[in-house]
């Protein structure tokens, strides 16, 4: 309950804060609609010389897209902000101020921070999605979507758990601003479906950086290709990430010293 | 009473990774680190009744910090023990945090873009203090403080004073019981200095709050604190009470006077420590001064003589003048 309400306070801070800033909206639809563009034109470029790209069509491209987006968003506005916060308050010994609230540490560190502007990229992740599955004549039934709120949410939890521990080795080393520059390399990755990569990097991208899950996952139980099987390993994967998260971030705080005075 | 404090042979080391200056000893650094072991707070042990106002005094360096850090949970001590109203603080229980506050004056927690009353409904959050209570307890503070009219207006617009208040509002909303504050009038000009300091005397004298403070200005400690505690190199020097610390270590005493014929050589007195126009100002030796204040009246034709400690900030000086030689 009390997680809640917490989240709840910095939610509304962060989004007046970000009313402050008001330029950054034009800034982000600006950067959304970019991105978008380059999007759609390789997707054009590829499938004007052929129909399927290793057993996905268009439209169901067009739903990856989607998903990239829709997810490239979450992770902007609620996980990127707390972890590069996090990075810089262990490196400057900023973090006293958390520690010393009587909250989980792990929960306050993970929702001080809220960039709302990047809602542009959620909502247009969102119509691309719609668009992609108007034109693949999808007919809405329960389970897809069940399967897909689901897979979106465990998707989302993973980046923030894989994040999470990258974050948490600036206990140790200090600046790992590079290894968390290396992440958004990889993200780019997830444009295209994990199965058309090859099987080293497929399983490269899939266990060493959630990418391939957290987005192919959802782009499956949309398309009707998530097995059952697969959506309860991902589930496993989930919260063993998640606790395997949680367990090097309270070693690093008890490493923590600290700049000093 | 049984104390809210208790330290016993508190002691934190740290690895500290050293080298020598230049590109070949940092290419060595990579492959073979040295360490070298600092010894930041080095067994101190002490104890603290509730509603006592303590100094906690040391020059940079001393481990004043560190000890604030171990007393509040940031820290896990290498080795002795803290209690902090009966909690060890380093597991850091919920309802210990809720009772405690930590206070740094070269760091803030408030939202810089934001009036402060956002972030003060921020601590309620954090806290879970009942509505009506946080609302009493927000308008005393800014009352007392006088900040009515700055609580609406971005922080960042606020100058370093004004921030500081309000800081200070909101580290105490929650109306902890212990307060560790590290150096919280850092940067202040003298009056702003003031007005901090009486309001954290209200606050302890309103809720009988125990506090624990570093300051480099003397004014504080005198305002605030009738305990000082002095460590340096992370040992224990001195606890007791403000007095005996000057009786203790300081080896002189000030006398002042005003001497009718200021051309007057004052050298086999004592050392002059000012002189502005005929009143004088001397530095002697403890043991020598009613000896030497004797012979000025007797020798010299002079007024309004006063014998005093000497002030805090030399004493202060001497005692760890004194601790360095001995150290060396």
């Amino acid at each position: 309950m009390k997680g809640i309400s917490l989240a709840y306070n910095y939610l509304r801070i962060g989004i007046l804060n970000e009313f402050q800033y008001r330029a950054n909206l034009y800034i982000q639809i600006l950067q959304t609609f970019i991105a978008l563009a380059t999007g759609l034109i390789g997707l054009n470029l590829v499938f004007s010389q052929t129909t399927a790209l290793g057993g996905w069509s268009k439209p169901e491209l067009l739903a990856v897209m989607g998903v990239f987006t829709l997810i490239g968003g979450i992770i902007r506005a609620a996980i990127q902000p707390n972890m590069e916060r996090l990075m810089e308050e262990i490196r400057e010994g900023t973090l006293d101020y958390a520690l010393t609230k009587p909250a989980d540490a792990q929960l306050l560190i993970s929702v001080r921070e809220f960039r709302l502007w990047q809602i542009v990229d959620i909502i247009t992740g969102f119509v691309v999605l719609a668009v992609a599955l108007s034109q693949l004549n999808w007919l809405i039934d329960l389970w897809s979507v069940l399967g897909f709120l689901s897979a979106l949410v465990m998707g989302s939890m993973m980046i923030y758990s894989f994040w999470l521990i990258i974050t948490s080795t600036a206990f140790w080393f200090i600046r790992v601003q590079e290894i968390a520059n290396l992440f958004e390399g990889l993200y780019a990755a997830g444009r295209w479906p994990i199965d058309i990569y090859p099987n080293w990097l497929r399983y490269g991208l899939t266990f060493l950086v959630p990418v391939a899950f957290a987005i192919s996952i959802p782009s499956q139980a949309l398309t009707g290709r998530l097995t059952l099987e697969t959506w309860f390993g991902a589930l496993v994967f989930t919260v063993f990430l998640f606790l395997f998260a949680r367990g090097i971030f309270k070693l690093g705080l008890k490493g923590y010293s600290g700049a000093s005075a | 009473m049984p104390s809210v404090i208790s330290l016993q042979k508190l002691a934190k080391h740290y690895q500290v990774p050293e080298r020598e200056a230049g590109l070949k000893a940092a290419a060595k650094g990579l492959f073979k680190r040295q360490y070298k072991n600092v010894k930041a707070v080095d067994e101190i042990s002490f104890e603290i009744q509730p509603g006592e106002v303590v100094g906690f005094l040391g020059p940079n360096g001393a481990g004043k910090t560190t000890t604030l850090k171990m007393l509040s949970g940031l820290l896990h001590p290498t080795s002795g023990s803290a209690s902090v109203l009966d909690f060890e603080p380093a597991r850091r229980s919920h309802d210990f945090l809720r009772q405690i506050t930590l206070v740094m004056g070269n760091r803030n927690q408030l939202s810089w873009d934001l009036p402060a009353l956002d972030s003060f409904d921020l601590q309620r959050a954090i806290y879970s203090i009942p509505a009506d209570e946080f609302k009493r307890t927000r308008d005393a503070f800014i009352e007392i403080l006088e900040v009515g009219d700055l609580v609406q207006k971005p922080i960042r617009n606020l100058s370093l004073g004004e921030r500081m208040k309000m800081e200070i509002v909101g580290a105490l909303l929650h109306r902890p019981k212990i307060l560790f504050l590290d150096e919280p009038t850092l940067g202040l000009d003298v009056t702003m200095q003031k007005r901090i300091r009486t309001f954290i005397a209200e606050y302890n004298k309103r809720y009988g709050a125990t506090v624990l403070l570093t300051s480099h200005y003397m004014a504080d400690v005198e305002a605030l604190c009738k305990r000082i505690i002095v460590i340096h190199h992370g040992k224990l020097l001195f606890d007791g009470n403000l007095s005996q610390l000057a009786e203790k270590f300081s080896a002189f005493k000030t006398i002042g006077f005003t001497l009718e014929n200021p051309a007057t050589d004052l050298s086999q007195f004592g050392e002059v420590v000012s002189t502005d126009g005929s009143r004088i100002v001397m530095r002697v030796p403890k043991e020598k001064t009613s000896a030497v204040t004797s012979r000025l009246l007797n020798d010299l034709s002079v007024e309004d003589l006063t014998v005093e400690a000497a002030p805090i900030e030399d004493v202060i000086e001497s005692v760890f003048a004194v601790k360095k030689e001995a150290v060396e």
